[in-house]
């Protein structure tokens, strides 16, 4: 585990550009009240008390608004809310958001007609519009939650760090699947909890905790490295769970960040948590593999780079902890 | 009973080298080095090798040449392929071209899987710089594709990274192949590799 030196090396490098939970995607929904009428819902993220991103929806031609958007500003997003009319209804329609190729975030849309079937799709910068589906798939639509979860681990550099970390203290094969089950199971409770309304954070805290729980992994590295003992090295499934339940209320804030309807809460929750799980552990997979990689081939690390992994795990730990720290007291914006 | 014996007649060859060489002529030049995951300018450079054959075979035939002689030559590629391939990457940001490569990308792919295909017992020093030529030459035509992107720093840290991984896992499966008829099988994939550039570069010549 030790010779994934090089790729911490790397990971530190970009993580510092990376600023975690930054996966806060605007969302629109349209939901069909008539045959030609729908109710509009924009919710943009804010950005600090007074600007949102620079999104803005382009309906099909055809489409008028019935009376202008209400708008309000909560929790850092700015929502919008309309009736629009639509000449022949939506279907065949192209939906585009303006603005949105200038920017790193995505844009989740979901269409629900009136007999209740729904079309999801997810814009990028890439891809910033799609066309409404006359009859919408529902493979489509969990395809769409399950690339969200995925993404959002992928993108969420602090979450691969803590699983980095944990990655190089476990000893064998048993307490690997023991940890990373742990820390699945504790994540998917609050990820759940938080989902569904049972349970809360709020963001600011709950980033700095997040960082908080990579800083404690840095020294128990560097403990394995001197053959020295601790709780978390004897039970590191038992940190995996109890910093696993930290870590779901933040995946839980990129799901809820969309605004998703209670009707399609459950079905969206699984596939996120799957979408989740697949890239955690194609991540595992990865940082396995080229471990053993690293061993066929021989390389015999320097010492100094022996110990670079529990100081670069630490050093970001730090970094981000001071950073969130002083934007959860309102020192920096 | 009979054993069917899997013979890589030059027709077969032809025929895969036919198809690689489309995929990686399949879009035009000035698309073929511009990956866009949504994910960020890192996870674009990472997904660039894996949606880019041309780059992708070149990275994987050099990994073979050095892999088949041995950990040693797998770890002097692993220090000097990513790096050459990034110094090649800045100096194409330096100095942008917009000619086409691709004749070169196709002398590259011919030389070193001709390479493996002979499995010469090639020293270290000729291997080395064989790789650095090759990788920063090939970091020279990524870079001058990328300097038209705004992030365009971050994608090639990516490329390094994608690089790392990739010579690091190929290098980690093929140095412990022992049998006789594994290294038949990496020698003649470098006779595919080595096919396809001569096709590239016939291809890149007639147009």
């Amino acid at each position: 585990m030790k010779l994934a030196i090089l790729i911490f090396v790397l990971f530190a490098t970009f993580a510092t550009s990376a600023f975690a939970h930054e996966v806060r995607p605007a969302y629109l929904e349209l939901r069909q009240t008539g045959p030609e009428t729908y109710d509009a819902l924009w919710k943009v993220p804010g950005l600090g008390q007074d600007l949102r991103l620079g999104l803005y929806v382009e309906l099909p031609v055809g489409c008028t608004n019935v009376t202008e958007p209400r708008a309000s500003a909560i929790n850092n997003a700015f929502t919008e809310r309309w009736p629009v009319e639509c000449a022949g209804g939506l279907g065949g329609g192209r939906i585009h958001i303006a603005g949105l190729s200038a920017t790193m975030t995505d844009v989740l849309v979901r269409l629900e007609r009136l007999d209740g079937a729904t079309q999801v799709t997810r814009l990028t910068p890439s891809n910033p519009s799609f066309v409404v589906e006359a009859m919408p798939s529902r493979w489509r639509m969990a395809a769409t939650y399950l690339r969200l979860g995925t993404d959002h681990i992928l993108r969420g550099v602090d979450h691969l760090l803590f699983v980095l970390g944990l990655l190089l203290i476990v000893g064998n094969r048993w307490t690997l699947f023991k940890t990373i089950t742990a820390f699945t199971a504790a994540h998917s409770i609050t990820l759940a909890a938080a989902t569904l309304g049972y349970a809360s954070a709020p963001l600011p805290p709950l980033n700095a905790a997040i960082a908080l729980s990579i800083l404690f992994l840095g020294p128990e590295i560097v403990r394995v490295r001197r053959d020295e003992t601790s709780l978390t090295i004897r039970y590191p499934w038992l940190v995996a769970f109890a910093f696993g339940l930290l870590h779901g209320f933040g995946f839980a804030s990129g799901l809820k960040a969309t605004g998703l309807p209670q009707t399609d809460i459950a079905w969206a929750l699984l596939l996120f948590n799957v979408g989740v799980e697949i890239g955690q552990l194609f991540f595992v997979f990865l940082i396995l593999a080229i471990a053993r990689s690293f061993r066929t081939l021989e390389i015999r690390w320097p010492r100094w780079a022996l110990a670079l992994p529990g100081y670069t795990v630490g050093t970001l730990g730090a970094y981000w902890t001071i950073e969130r720290t002083a934007i959860l007291l309102g020192f920096i914006r | 009973m009979t054993h069917m014996k899997y013979q890589p007649t030059r027709a077969r060859c032809g025929g895969i080298a036919a198809a690689i060489v489309l995929l990686c002529l399949d879009c035009p030049r000035a698309e073929a080095h511009l990956v866009t995951t949504g994910l960020g300018p890192v996870y674009d450079g990472i997904a660039h090798l894996a949606l880019s054959p041309a780059d992708l075979a070149v990275v994987v035939v050099l990994v073979l040449l050095a892999a088949m002689r041995g950990p040693r030559q797998s770890r002097w590629l692993l220090a000097l392929l990513p790096t050459a391939w990034i110094v090649g990457g800045l100096g194409g940001l330096t100095f942008q071209i917009t000619a086409s490569l691709d004749w070169a990308t196709g002398l590259s792919l011919l030389l070193a899987g001709a390479l493996v295909a002979a499995d010469l017992n090639l020293p270290l020093p000729v291997v080395a710089t064989l790789a650095a030529i090759i990788g920063g030459f090939n970091g020279f035509s990524t870079g001058a594709a990328l300097a038209r992107t705004p992030h365009a720093a971050l994608e090639l840290l990516g490329i390094l990274v994608a690089l790392i991984v990739i010579v690091t896992l190929i290098a980690g499966v093929v140095v412990p192949l022992k049998a006789f008829w594994m290294r038949i099988a990496v020698r003649v994939l470098g006779s595919w590799v080595a096919a396809t550039g001569l096709l590239m570069i016939g291809w890149s010549l007639r147009a």
